[in-house]
């Protein structure tokens, strides 16, 4: 069958509801056994110890990313419908604000929202508190609203991929970013090498 | 590369990530969006808060969007189930590899006081990322990456620079 199936109506709401429990299961049980539910897995990245994030991460991506294309050329799945209809939107200058903070807060915090559930579960305290932070952070983020309100929907650019930015066909954009993949992977042994903290 | 042994016995890392983009692969073949978890936290934030002054919140700007008139509970949503989902496999991963272990993670020389202040004070500041972002690193980085949107890898981008250059800051919580 053609998908995405939700979306071509061949299943309810409620059946989406199980599904994403299963998702779910799957989602933390693989974020578990790549390390990532211990902060000190997921900063290590940043001191070049283990570029383990990176190599879980943009394999990941990419997996993602090429089998989407590989299932619409089996005529399994309408990319068309992706593009049009569920593609996340992109809200430049918040994304980029939202990025930054986002990223103080993971090399600070050592946990995103994902991986501080899988980390609560394995029994890290830190973690915990990590997601007690979080809540208190949208509670100040919806405080603030009244005053960031009008920039968080800001420079809206609508559903926008990366090869209709660069005018070339998606298969193009796919290979470059493999490509960048592959030579980001080849670097992690000489960043592992470098370590420049534990010097 | 030192041994570190609370880093082993996790599977091979480029396994675990194809495992990783194969679970995000389904998600996309059945329901056309990816993975999530912070709009899961978001729900959570806007329950308590409800839960606290609920005329209010229905009327907050911010909020209001979570508490339609006639709408269904906050909960009753996609990502909130997957992060129950997300809760339930990361306990069966860790007690299954006997890797469940009451704990903080920090670095060596690090106390636990400090760790568990950044903790929170790094919650604070990425919780605020995640709503101005609309996503995190699942719901942005990993499935609005695999599909290419701009944003997302503006989104992405941003993390990683902004990641490296405040990790010398507070290299003395992970050394």
């Amino acid at each position: 069958m053609t998908g995405p199936l939700y979306i071509e109506g061949a299943f309810s709401q409620q059946t989406g509801y199980l599904i994403a429990i299963g998702i779910g299961f799957l989602f933390g049980f693989v974020l578990e056994r790549a390390g990532f539910g211990d902060a000190r897995n997921l900063t290590n990245i940043f001191y070049f110890r283990d570029m383990r994030v990176l190599k879980v991460m943009f394999s990941a991506l990419c997996t993602a990313m090429v089998g989407l294309l590989v299932l619409s050329w089996l005529g399994l799945f309408n990319y068309a419908t992706l593009v049009d209809v569920t593609l996340l939107k992109t809200y430049l200058w918040p994304q980029l604000v939202g990025g930054i903070l986002f990223g103080l807060g993971f090399a600070i915090g050592g946990y995103c929202p994902g991986t501080a559930a899988v980390g609560v579960v394995s029994g890290k305290l830190d973690a915990i508190v990590f997601i007690v932070g979080m809540i208190a952070g949208i509670w100040i983020f919806a405080a603030g609203f009244p005053v960031w309100g009008s920039f968080y929907m800001s420079s809206d650019l609508g559903r926008l991929t990366l090869w209709q930015v660069f005018s070339i066909p998606k298969e193009v954009m796919a290979a470059l970013i493999l490509a960048m993949a592959l030579g980001a992977f080849w670097l992690t042994k000489y960043g592992e090498r470098w370590a420049p903290y534990d010097k | 590369m030192q041994e570190l042994d609370y880093a082993k016995g996790f599977w091979n890392p480029y396994a675990a990530g194809v495992a990783l983009g194969l679970v995000l692969l389904l998600t996309f073949y059945l329901m056309g969006t990816g993975l999530g978890a912070s709009g899961a936290v978001a729900r959570t934030a806007a329950v308590v808060a409800h839960s606290v002054a609920p005329e209010s919140v229905e009327q907050h700007p911010y909020y209001k969007s979570f508490f339609k008139p006639g709408g269904k509970h906050p909960f009753y949503n996609w990502v909130v189930f997957e992060v129950i989902g997300v809760f339930i496999g990361g306990l069966v991963a860790a007690l299954t590899a006997r890797r469940f272990r009451p704990g903080v993670g920090r670095g060596p020389t690090a106390g636990v006081g400090l760790r568990l202040s950044l903790a929170f004070f790094g919650g604070i500041v990425g919780g605020i990322g995640t709503r101005f972002a609309l996503g995190c690193t699942s719901g942005q980085a990993l499935s609005g990456g695999a599909t290419m949107a701009v944003g997302s890898w503006v989104f992405m981008m941003a993390v990683f620079a902004t990641a490296f250059v405040t990790a010398y800051f507070v290299r003395r919580e992970w050394s």
